[in-house]
């Protein structure tokens, strides 16, 4: 399959002396994937970033008026989206610290050499490879209001939910969402996590443990300075990965109920599909890039700063 | 051995067992819910465990030959997906890897950004753009919108790859007077096989999962991936649970099988790609 496209018209029809190629091979290599990214990527995106300056209807995509700020002013005059950029914080940040707390958890459960680790590993990571589209339909058969098996446990316990149907609740929705996520998400945080805790000197914890000092105290000034590193590059993974996630909340509640569980995202793709707002929808999508580009810029800055501190 | 580390242990397997049964068990909960009868699965109390004289229940799902159309719709797209993207992928990962040049950090930093960028994001304009080329409601489309997502993870887990084959045997071949493209076939490639394996895995499965572009860009249900027509059965009541679990099972489990066996490769391509910016 590579054969067919790679560029081989421009690498081999010219002759060159030297054995790196020309000073055009690079791009000859690169050109193919830069030119679709641009193609797919690129200009669908210049096209987004212009509509959020506009006007513009699903009915009639091809008419766009030109309204300057007024969809980013009008979005940020308006409480609702206060509330879904408070939604998309919360559902982020519990995210972020579920699914790396979880897998740091487990990790460190698993990193001890015993018989059947080695299916266990693989057991768990189960979660991430399923479909989320499976997850969705399975979560919300579990979460269903008489049948599910989530509230006849919780009946069973005598901790019946109020009003019944979870996914329907403003109060609990967003819960039910955030833990069907993290268990999507630990098997990848706590398997990178895994192998981050290879690099760990196990004579420097012995030597701990030997000094007399706690599991604790062994933790943190051993093993935590190994995989801060790990860690940080997870979370922004994990950040990143939370503000763009669709499919799992769109298909278990829609951004329901009463708005509840409506991020980003879910907003945007509303907006554009069912309120029928091409330029609103840019705006609020060009609000979720912002807030991505943020975090990794300042991401960034912390690791700089802690690489400056270190030599 | 003395007490508290006894217990310590005690605790360590009673954790793991824990995790792993959490786990699987929503898995397991969809086997449990497609071999159910319908009484069971309205009776005040819900059956535990599978009943595996049921078994049939798959074949039934498959019957009609909607369920199949669509499984065969999105292995078409997978596929498609998974030669395009490893296609464009590994002269990239190989330009990446093995020379420097004008713009390379820019290249580096539009494949981070294009990891933030939602789908839902991009739909509408792909949209406009898929209308005005004639590529809605046909899986080429979605192979083509799927590739550009998937193509930047591709192509660093394979410059990363490349990154671990020795330079000395690239320049030996180009002494003896072999172009650079004739180098990356014969030597690296070979060597590489196992990451453009696990390109494979991500790239596949990246289309097989997708949800947002199907649904917004399928209109004729023949051509519908599996991912439109499962979603389709959440919340809607004609089509018996059972079915739709099981069809959902056959869904997940290629998934499934095969992440376990590139799990190594995968995970390591996927931190990677977001560690190098």
């Amino acid at each position: 399959m590579a054969v067919q496209t790679a560029p081989p018209e421009a690498s081999t029809s010219r002759r060159r002396k030297s054995p790196l190629g020309s000073r055009w091979t690079p791009y000859v290599f690169l050109a193919p994937a830069a030119v679709y990214i641009l193609l797919f990527q690129g200009i669908p995106l210049a096209q987004q970033i212009y509509l959020s300056f506009t006007e513009t209807t699903l009915l009639n995509p091809a008419h766009s008026e030109w309204v300057g700020l007024e969809n980013y002013e009008r979005i940020f005059g308006d409480g609702e989206f206060h509330r879904t950029l408070r939604t998309t914080l919360v559902y982020t940040v519990v995210c972020v610290v579920g699914s790396v707390g979880v897998g740091l958890a487990l990790a460190l459960l698993l990193n001890r050499s015993f018989r059947g680790r080695g299916v266990a590993r693989a057991l768990i990571t189960v979660p991430w490879a399923a479909p989320g589209i499976a997850v969705a339909l399975i979560a919300t058969w579990m979460f269903n209001a008489q049948y599910g098996i989530v509230n006849r446990f919780l009946d069973a316990v005598g901790l019946g939910v109020p009003g019944g149907s979870i996914l329907d609740s403003q109060q609990y929705a967003l819960p039910a969402i955030l833990l069907t996520t993290i268990w999507q998400l630990f098997p990848f945080t706590s398997v990178v996590l895994l192998s981050a805790l290879q690099s760990v000197s196990q004579d420097l914890v012995e030597a701990a443990t030997m000094d007399g000092a706690g599991w604790w105290w062994t933790f943190r000034a051993v093993t935590w300075q190994v995989i801060k590193p790990t860690v940080g590059l997870l979370a922004l993974l994990m950040t990143i990965w939370s503000i763009r996630r669709f499919e799992l909340i769109w298909l278990m509640t829609k951004g329901g109920p009463v708005g509840s569980t409506e991020t980003i995202v879910i907003d945007l793709y509303s907006q554009a599909f069912q309120s029928q707002q091409l330029g609103t929808a840019a705006a609020i999508g060009m609000v979720g890039v912002l807030i991505s580009l943020t975090v990794i810029g300042a991401s960034r800055a912390v690791a700089r700063v802690a690489e400056r501190r270190l030599s | 051995m003395n007490r508290s580390t006894t217990a310590g242990l005690v605790l360590r397997i009673l954790g793991i067992l824990v995790a792993l049964g959490i786990a699987v068990f929503p898995l397991y909960w969809m086997l449990v819910t497609a071999l159910s009868t319908n009484a069971e699965l309205f009776a005040p109390r819900a059956r535990l465990f599978p009943d595996l004289g049921r078994l049939g229940v798959f074949g039934e799902a498959l019957a009609d030959g909607k369920a199949l159309g669509w499984l065969v719709n999105s292995l078409t797209v997978a596929t498609g997906t998974m030669v395009v993207s490893i296609g464009l992928g590994i002269p990239l990962g190989y330009a990446l890897s093995r020379f420097t040049f004008r713009g390379k950090a820019l290249v580096a930093l539009v494949m981070l950004f294009t990891q933030m960028l939602p789908e839902a994001l991009m739909v509408v304009p792909l949209f406009a753009l898929f209308r005005r080329f004639d590529l809605l409601d046909s899986l080429g489309g979605l192979v083509l919108a799927n590739s550009a997502f998937v193509l930047p993870i591709v192509g660093l887990v394979l410059k990363g790859a490349i990154d671990g084959v020795p330079r000395e045997l690239e320049e030996a071949a180009r002494i003896d007077g072999a172009r650079p493209l004739a180098v990356l076939l014969r030597i690296n490639l070979p060597l590489i096989a196992p990451s453009i394996a696990a390109t494979a895995v991500i790239s596949f499965f990246h289309a097989w999962n997708e949800y947002v572009f199907a649904v917004t860009f399928i209109f004729n249900p023949a051509i519908q991936p599996a991912s439109v027509g499962i979603a389709n059965f959440i919340g809607e009541l004609g089509t018996p649970l059972q079915t739709v679990m099981a069809v959902a099972l056959m869904f997940t489990l290629p998934a499934v099988v095969f992440y376990l066996f590139a799990q190594k490769y995968v995970v390591a391509g996927m931190t990677a790609g977001a560690v190098k910016g």
